[in-house]
C-alpha cells in the first residue's frame, strides 16, 4: 500500500504544505490592496482629525469621502513646512499637521498633531497607531483625553507642553495625564515634546536660510 | 455507528465540552489569552469568535485527513492545518476591521499556539469522525468562550464602569472608585482565580450529591 511506503510521509507534508500555503497566499493578495487601503486611511483620517474644519467626529463619512477629502484639501510637506502636512487658504496656510511617532509602552505610538498658521497653538491631537494596554494607556485615543488638547500654546523653553498629575490645575500650556498609564503618559510627553522642538527648529532653519 | 450512539456521543461531547471537561476551569488550558485579551469585553468577544472558527474547523479538518495522515507527521499536520485557519481570520481582521486587528495585537496570531486548540485535535479529532470532532470543537471553543465573558465582563464593569463601551449607572458614577487593578494584567489573575474556584466548587458539591 502506498501508505507504507518510506516516502509517503513526505511527499504527504509536501503536498498538504502546498495546498494550505497556496490558498493563504491567495487569499493575503486578495485582500492585500485593502490592507494597504486601511493602513493609509488611517494615517489619512488623522491628518484630516486635526485640521480645522475637514472632519467631524458624528459625521459618517466613508473612507473614500475621506481619501477624497484628504487629496483635495491637504498640501504634502514641503521644505517651508518642515514635514508637517498643511491646510491652505486663499494663499496662506491655515493649519499644520505633524506627523509624530515614537515608543510606547508595548509597541511604537503614531500620530498627528496640528497646529495652527501662529506654530504655538494646538488645534487638535489624532492617532492612527498604537497598541497600549486596552482600557488604560489605549485612552490616549478616546475624546475625553485629546480633547484637552485643542487651544493649548507651546511655551518657550524646555517642555513645550506639559502632562500633569490628573487633577491638578492646568495652564494653557499643560494637559492632564492619564490615570493608570504612567508610562504610557510619560512616553507620549516626549514624543510630543520631542516632535514639536525638532518641528520648530527646522522651522527656524528654513526661516534662516530665506 | 447507529443512530442512538452518535447521538448520545453527541449529547456527551456538548456537556464535556462546556462543563465537566471544560478547557478553561476544568482543564487549565489556553490561559494565555484568557488573561490578556479580557479586560474589554469587545475584544473578547472577537478573540473568542476567532477561536470558535478556527478550533472547531481545525479539528474537522485533521479528523477528515485522520486516515490518510502518517501518525509519525501527525503533529506537524495538525499545526500547519492550525495555522493555515488562523491566518485566515487574521488577514480577514486586517483587511475588515483594522482597528479590532491592532486592538487584539499579537493575540489572533498566538491562536496557533492556543494548547486548546491542538488538545482538542490531539484528543478528539485525531480518532472521531468529521462531524463529531466539528461538534467538540465548537463547544470546546463555546466553552472557553462563556468562562472568558465572564471574566472579562467582571473587569470591564468594576474597573472601567463600562460594559461594551457603554457606561453602567452605577458603576460609572462618582460613587465607585473604579477599581484600576481589574483592568491591568493581576486583575486577570485574580478573576481568573475566582471563576475557577466557584466553578469547580460547584462541579465537586454535584459530584457529591
Amino acid at each position: 500500500m502506498i501508505k507504507e511506503k518510506k516516502w509517503f510521509p513526505v511527499i504527504y507534508m509536501f503536498l498538504v504544505t502546498a495546498l494550505l500555503s497556496s490558498i493563504v497566499i491567495g487569499f493575503t493578495q486578495f485582500t492585500s490592496n485593502r490592507v494597504e487601503a486601511n493602513r493609509k486611511l488611517a494615517f489619512e483620517k488623522a491628518v484630516l482629525a486635526v485640521l480645522p474644519g475637514l472632519s467631524d467626529e458624528k459625521e459618517k463619512a466613508t473612507g473614500l469621502q475621506l481619501h477624497l477629502r484628504f487629496a483635495e484639501k491637504v498640501n504634502e510637506p514641503d521644505d517651508y513646512s518642515a514635514g508637517a502636512y498643511t491646510l491652505i487658504g486663499s494663499g496662506k496656510i491655515i493649519a499644520y499637521a505633524l506627523p509624530i511617532s515614537g515608543r510606547g509602552f508595548w509597541a511604537p505610538i503614531k500620530g498627528i498633531i496640528g497646529i495652527e498658521a501662529d506654530r504655538k497653538t494646538i488645534t487638535a491631537i489624532a492617532f492612527y497607531q498604537q497598541n497600549e494596554t486596552p482600557g488604560l494607556g489605549a485612552e490616549i485615543t478616546k475624546p475625553e483625553f485629546r480633547d484637552q488638547f485643542k487651544g493649548k500654546v507651546m511655551r518657550m523653553g524646555e517642555k513645550l507642553l506639559s502632562f500633569e498629575r490628573p487633577g491638578t490645575k492646568l495652564d494653557k500650556n499643560s494637559v492632564h495625564a492619564l490615570t493608570g498609564a504612567t508610562q504610557t503618559s510619560t512616553r507620549l510627553e516626549t514624543i510630543i515634546n520631542d516632535a514639536l522642538k525638532k518641528w520648530q527648529q527646522q522651522l527656524g532653519d528654513g526661516l534662516d536660510r530665506n | 455507528m447507529n443512530g442512538r450512539i452518535m447521538q448520545s456521543a453527541k449529547q456527551k461531547v456538548i456537556v464535556e465540552g462546556l462543563w465537566h471537561n471544560n478547557p478553561v476551569f476544568r482543564q487549565v488550558l489556553g490561559i494565555c489569552s484568557t488573561l490578556a485579551v479580557t479586560n474589554l469585553v469587545l475584544n473578547t468577544v472577537v478573540m473568542c469568535v476567532a477561536l470558535i472558527f478556527t478550533l472547531s474547523l481545525s479539528a474537522a479538518s485533521v479528523s477528515v485527513l485522520r486516515k490518510l495522515t502518517p501518525r509519525n507527521i501527525r503533529m506537524m499536520v495538525e499545526t500547519l492545518i492550525i495555522a493555515f485557519y488562523v491566518i485566515i481570520v487574521d488577514v480577514l481582521l486586517k483587511a475588515y476591521w483594522p482597528e479590532m486587528s491592532s486592538n487584539l495585537g499579537p493575540y489572533v496570531g498566538l491562536i496557533i499556539t492556543n494548547c486548546i486548540v491542538m488538545g482538542r485535535c490531539e484528543a478528539y479529532g485525531n480518532s472521531n469522525p468529521p462531524s463529531l470532532a466539528f461538534l467538540d470543537g465548537l463547544f470546546n471553543a463555546l466553552g472557553y468562550s462563556f468562562v472568558l465573558l465572564i471574566i472579562a465582563t467582571f473587569r470591564e464593569v468594576l474597573g472601567m464602569g463600562t460594559f461594551l463601551g457603554f457606561s453602567v449607572p452605577y458603576f460609572s458614577g462618582p460613587n465607585w472608585d473604579k477599581w484600576i487593578v481589574m483592568v491591568m494584567p493581576p486583575g486577570a489573575f485574580f478573576m481568573l482565580a475566582v471563576v475557577t474556584w466557584i466553578f469547580r466548587s460547584v462541579q465537586s458539591r454535584k459530584e457529591q450529591s
